[in-house]
C-alpha cells in the first residue's frame, strides 16, 4: 500500500489540524451542494507515479492520448521517489495545457461544479509521518459528506469531508486545475490565466499559447493584453498576416500601449519585406 | 611618426566598426518582437500588489505580525505606499528566493513578514523598502 502512494519532498509546509467541513464557515461562493465531473479515467498508478497519473488521468478526460509515462518523462524525479510541485505545473505546459494553481476550497468547488476534475496535493499521513500524495477530486456531495476522487488506484476513493481537509491542509490546500487551452477555469482571475498562457509560449507551445490567447479574448474581450500575446504566438509559428490582425485588434483596444505599437510596427515590416 | 598614424588609423577603425556594430545592435533590438510575459508584468501590476495584499490577509502571516506587535492594517497601508515598480521587484526576488521551490510555502510567508517589517523598520532585508520613521 505504502508502496503505491507516493513520496514527495516537502515544498509546502504542514498545516495545523483542520476543522470538519461546515459549508457556511468555509465557502465563500455559492456553489451547488453536489457536483460530479462524468467520465475520469481510472488509471492504476506506477509505483510514486501519482502525479503523472493524475496529469494523465486529467489529460485522457480532456481527450488527450497521453499514458502516465509520458508525463513522468517530463515530470517525474527518480531521486525524489516522487513529483515536485513546480513540476506538475511546468509538465502540464510542455504538454500544452493550460494550468493553474488554486488554493481555497472555494476554487476547488467552484471548478468541480463548472465541470473540470482538479489535481489536490495531500499528505495521507501524519504531520511527522508524511504520506505525500496526487489524487483527482472528481466529485462532492456536502449531504452526503463525500468527496471523491481517482486516486492511483482501480477504484475511487471516497471521504467524509473532515478526513479530505485534514488530508488536504496538510498539503497547504494546493490543487491544480489542467485544462485543454480552449477551457478556462471557473474559479481563477484573468492576470494568472494570462500568465499562464504567456508560460506556454515559454516553453515554445505557440499553437496551445495562442488558443488560449483566443479563449481568453473571448471571455475578457475589453484587455489587450489578450490579442497582444496572440499577435505575439503567432508571429512565433511564422504567421505573419494572423499576427498582423491580432495586434491591430490589440492596438484597437489599447491605442497607447508602446509595446503594441512596437510589435505590429515589426511585424508590417516583415510583411512588406 | 609611422607608429602614430596607424594608431590613428586603427582608432578609425575601431571606433566605425563600433558604430556599425551600434547601430545594427539597434536594429536588431527593434526587430525584435516585445515579449508577452513582460507586457504582463508590467501592465497587470495591479494584480500584482492584489496578491501581496492577500499574502498579508493570510491568518499565518497576520498571527506572527501581531506576535511581534505589528498592527496589520498599518502593515497594509504601508504596502500601499509601494510603487508598482517596488511591487513588481517584490515578486521578481520572491520568485527568485523560491525558486524549484513552491512559492506559496513557509518561504513565501517568511518573505512577506520579512517585508513587513522592513516597511515598519524593524529589520532591513530588502534594498527597496523605505523605513520612515
Amino acid at each position: 500500500m505504502i508502496r503505491r502512494l507516493c513520496l514527495l519532498l516537502a515544498c509546502a509546509w504542514l498545516a495545523a489540524c483542520a476543522a470538519p467541513f461546515d459549508p457556511d464557515a468555509q465557502l465563500s461562493v455559492d456553489v451547488p451542494t453536489r457536483a460530479a465531473v462524468a467520465d475520469v479515467p481510472l488509471i492504476q498508478q506506477a509505483d510514486f507515479f501519482c502525479g503523472p497519473a493524475s496529469i494523465a488521468m486529467v489529460m485522457q478526460w480532456a481527450g488527450a492520448d497521453v499514458s502516465q509515462a509520458d508525463v513522468a518523462a517530463l515530470a517525474f524525479n527518480p531521486g525524489a521517489e516522487g513529483t515536485y510541485l513546480a513540476d506538475m505545473i511546468g509538465a502540464s505546459r510542455r504538454l500544452g495545457q493550460l494550468a493553474v494553481e488554486i488554493d481555497s476550497y472555494d476554487q476547488l468547488l467552484a471548478e468541480v461544479a463548472a465541470g473540470h476534475p482538479v489535481i489536490v496535493f495531500q499528505n495521507l499521513g501524519l504531520g511527522v509521518l508524511p504520506v505525500w500524495h496526487y489524487g483527482v477530486v472528481t466529485s462532492y456531495d456536502i449531504a452526503a459528506d463525500e468527496v471523491r476522487l481517482n486516486s492511483g488506484q482501480r477504484d475511487q476513493m471516497v471521504m467524509p469531508f473532515a478526513t479530505f481537509t485534514r488530508t488536504w491542509a496538510r498539503g497547504d490546500y494546493w490543487g491544480l486545475v489542467v485544462l485543454p487551452p480552449d477551457q478556462l477555469p471557473a474559479s481563477v482571475p484573468e492576470a494568472e490565466v494570462l500568465r499562464a498562457a504567456a508560460a506556454l509560449e515559454r516553453v515554445d507551445q505557440f499553437a496551445a499559447a495562442a488558443t488560449l490567447y483566443q479563449t481568453g479574448a473571448a471571455r475578457w474581450p475589453d484587455n489587450w493584453l489578450w490579442p497582444f500575446g496572440l499577435g505575439n504566438a503567432r508571429y512565433a509559428m511564422g504567421d505573419l498576416r494572423g499576427a498582423r490582425s491580432a495586434l491591430l485588434q490589440a492596438r484597437r483596444l489599447g491605442p497607447d500601449i508602446p509595446e503594441v505599437r512596437a510589435n505590429l510596427a515589426t511585424v508590417t515590416a516583415a510583411l512588406a519585406r | 611618426m609611422g607608429i602614430f598614424a596607424l594608431s590613428k588609423k586603427s582608432i578609425a577603425v575601431v571606433l566605425s566598426a563600433q558604430l556599425v556594430l551600434a547601430t545594427q545592435a539597434v536594429t536588431f533590438a527593434q526587430a525584435d518582437m516585445l515579449g508577452t510575459e513582460a507586457a504582463i508584468n508590467k501592465y497587470a501590476a495591479f494584480d500584482n500588489r492584489a496578491a501581496l495584499q492577500e499574502a498579508l490577509n493570510r491568518d499565518e502571516v497576520q498571527a506572527e505580525m501581531i506576535a511581534m506587535g505589528v498592527d496589520p492594517a498599518e502593515a497594509a497601508a504601508r504596502l500601499d505606499a509601494l510603487t508598482d515598480v517596488e511591487v513588481a521587484s517584490i515578486l521578481t526576488q520572491m520568485e527568485n528566493d523560491s525558486a524549484g521551490a513552491d512559492i506559496v510555502g513557509t518561504l513565501f510567508t517568511i518573505f512577506v513578514i520579512l517585508l513587513v517589517t522592513d516597511l515598519l523598520c524593524f529589520t532591513r532585508v530588502f534594498n527597496f523598502t523605505r523605513c520612515v520613521r
